[in-house]
């Protein structure tokens, strides 16, 4: 397809800096959702009744219900190691191009 | 509430923490004659954080958040996801972009990326309905304190909460004040974890990380008492759940107040750092506001006094407080809780009603209807607007429509079924334009509101839209309606596109 000079599109990033963002940036929404909905998705396939008894519940973990503990503690510190992570590779990626930027200068 | 009479003590600190605040304001101010406020002096990356943070931290946060896992348990841990979710969206998707595009608020940002005045009018009659609906939530927080504070009904309560509330932010309009946000900060996590260590150590809990010591409790509730508070869909569904959370992550990806806070730090590197910091702060507020519930639902059990259902709803949004109170802490110590409470409703409130006026005056008023208005009318017309949107917010917190996190929750479902849409693809789509950004939000309102005007009739939409979680089925299609348009519609104006693919996205920043 003919693409505009101008075209600006999550799913079809532009060359250089941009494509190796957009694929961090889908990584982690990845991990983003994936975690997140495919967790309670998970609890609520393995329960043994409606109120979502199940396999996940019946271990516990720091004392508290593994179920409870993976989402009221873990979850929110995933995110904070996420959002690390995202900076992490972000801060690499503008590194390595703006290296590179300064090279085709010369 | 049932305590009669004056609490003292209590009072005494909130009045004197507010006051503090007043004071410390006015020193920095002659301190220094820059305003604080946006980009005001550098704070640093862990400044800039609790920022982010004490700009975040609502009553909703403080109280409602703690009332619903009272009420809900696990269910509610949907809000303590939603809320810290959110935040990786606004980090990966918004927050290089939007300051790369050097428009802020909703308003300016919809109105200058879709080159449209509609489109600009429309985002800010949003923002400002989004404000009105979040302070309605404080007030019931600050109605509730109040009235246990003097031990009054809950709508002398909130008419005297609201007056205070008002004078604070007519006040700190006026001198400038209460910008000091990491004192702010630090003010809001001490008074919430401080009374909490102090209840775990009663109880006899792991009291230095009590956040993480609470597991045993919930363990005695079922043992002892029976009670489960941690069945994963007892109190909602699947569907509920997963609808809830994914309102309130792109609620907060689009919440006007929280999308103009990357401007505290001044290149982009330290922005995505800071909100970092601000996310683990937040956290810390989070991982506790469970156990507050736990220890309240324990106290109760082992007072024999488990309220009916009916009760328990009338005086959740409290539950913190009562928690302290039936816990026996000293009152010096409750009165440091009531004391971050009250702070956090009114910061919150502020900040709302400032915005609110200032979206008003600015991209109503002065863009629209009388565009060569003076500074001094747009300034009057900023005060009034402060005064009318208060008394609205006070005419709705009177007869409040739910808690305060469910009513907050409306707030979010609001921004994510508009301006998430409208930012999202502004930033991410080159050819998304002004049909289709009006359509999207247009659609997305009526979504929004879609269970109270056609619920009755229609029982499938109260199914599909829940008030406080349609944007989980309504965010997509909203998307999906911005697309359809813009595509059967001209593009925006090349300036706009160019402008987005070589300065937002193709341009370089010397990170």
């Amino acid at each position: 397809m003919q693409r505009e000079p101008y075209d600006v599109n999550l799913f079809r990033p532009r060359r250089g800096y941009m494509t190796g963002e957009v694929r961090i940036i889908l990584a982690v929404l990845l991990g983003w959702g994936a975690v997140t909905f495919g967790f309670q998705i998970l609890l609520r396939l393995l329960a043994r009744n409606p109120a979502g008894e199940g396999f996940f519940t019946d271990f516990t973990f720091l004392s508290f219900p593994w179920h409870f503990w993976f989402t009221a503690q873990f979850l929110p510190l995933w995110f904070i190691i996420l959002c690390i992570m995202f900076n992490v590779y972000i801060d690499r990626h503008a590194e390595h191009h703006s290296r590179k930027r300064e090279r085709s200068h010369d | 509430m049932t305590d009669a009479g004056v609490n003292f003590i209590p009072l005494l600190i909130v009045a004197a923490t507010l006051a503090s605040f007043i004071v410390s304001g006015v020193r920095a101010r002659s301190r220094e004659a820059s305003d604080y406020g946006f980009g005001g002096r550098y704070i640093g990356r862990l400044g800039g954080g609790a920022a982010i943070a004490s700009n975040w931290m609502s009553a909703a946060s403080f109280l409602g958040m703690g009332g619903l896992l009272y009420l809900q348990g696990y269910y509610a841990l949907a809000y303590v996801i939603g809320w810290t979710g959110g935040y990786v969206l606004l980090l990966v998707l918004m927050a290089s972009q939007i300051r790369r595009f050097g428009k802020y608020t909703a308003p300016d940002f919809v109105g200058d990326r879709y080159a449209s005045p509609g489109a600009r009018l429309v985002s800010a009659a949003i923002s400002i309905t989004i404000s009105v609906i979040y302070c309605t939530a404080q007030f019931k927080g600050i109605g509730m304190l109040f009235a246990w504070l003097f031990g009054t009904s809950y709508p002398n309560g909130v008419i005297l909460g609201a007056v205070v509330a008002v004078s604070y932010v007519i006040i700190s309009g006026i001198l400038g004040v209460a910008r000091n946000q990491q004192l702010q900060y630090a003010v809001l996590i001490v008074s919430f974890i401080l009374p909490l260590m102090l209840l775990a150590h009663r109880l006899g809990y792991f009291w230095a990380l009590p956040q993480f010591g609470y597991g045993v409790a919930i363990d005695d509730l079922a043992r002892e008492f029976g009670i489960d508070f941690t069945a994963p869909f007892a109190s909602g569904s699947l569907f509920e759940w997963l609808a809830l959370c994914f309102t309130l992550m792109v609620g907060t990806a689009g919440l006007p107040h929280v999308l103009s806070r990357f401007y505290v730090v001044p290149n982009n590197r330290d922005a995505r750092w800071s909100l970092v910091w601000g996310l683990f702060f937040i956290a810390l507020i989070y991982w506790s506001a469970p156990a507050y519930a736990v220890f309240a639902r324990l106290l109760e059990a082992r007072g024999g006094m488990v309220p009916p259902p009916y009760a328990a709803e009338k005086m959740a949004d409290i539950i913190v407080i009562k928690t302290a109170v039936m816990g026996g802490l000293p009152s010096w110590m409750i009165g440091i809780l009531a004391a971050g409470a009250t702070s956090a409703a009114f910061f919150t409130v502020a900040g709302l009603l400032l915005t609110g006026a200032a979206s008003l005056s600015h991209d109503i008023y002065y863009r629209l209807i009388n565009p060569r208005a003076s500074e001094t009318s747009k300034m009057a017309i900023a005060k009034g607007a402060v005064v009318a949107l208060a008394a609205v917010v006070l005419i709705i917190a009177l007869h409040p429509p739910g808690l305060i996190a469910e009513i907050t929750a409306v707030a979010f479902a609001l921004a994510g079924n508009t301006i998430f849409p409208a930012f999202l693809l502004g930033i991410w789509w080159g050819r998304a334009n002004r049909h289709g950004v009006i359509t999207g939000m247009l659609t997305g309102v009526l979504i929004t509101f879609a269970t109270p005007l056609f619920g009755k009739f229609v029982p499938v939409v109260a199914e599909l839209f829940p008030l406080t979680s349609s944007a989980f089925i309504g965010a997509p299609i909203v998307i999906g309606i911005m697309i359809a348009v813009s595509l059967l519609t001209p593009p925006p104006p090349e300036e706009v596109r160019r402008f987005l693919a070589e300065q937002v996205h193709g341009h370089m920043e010397a990170e």
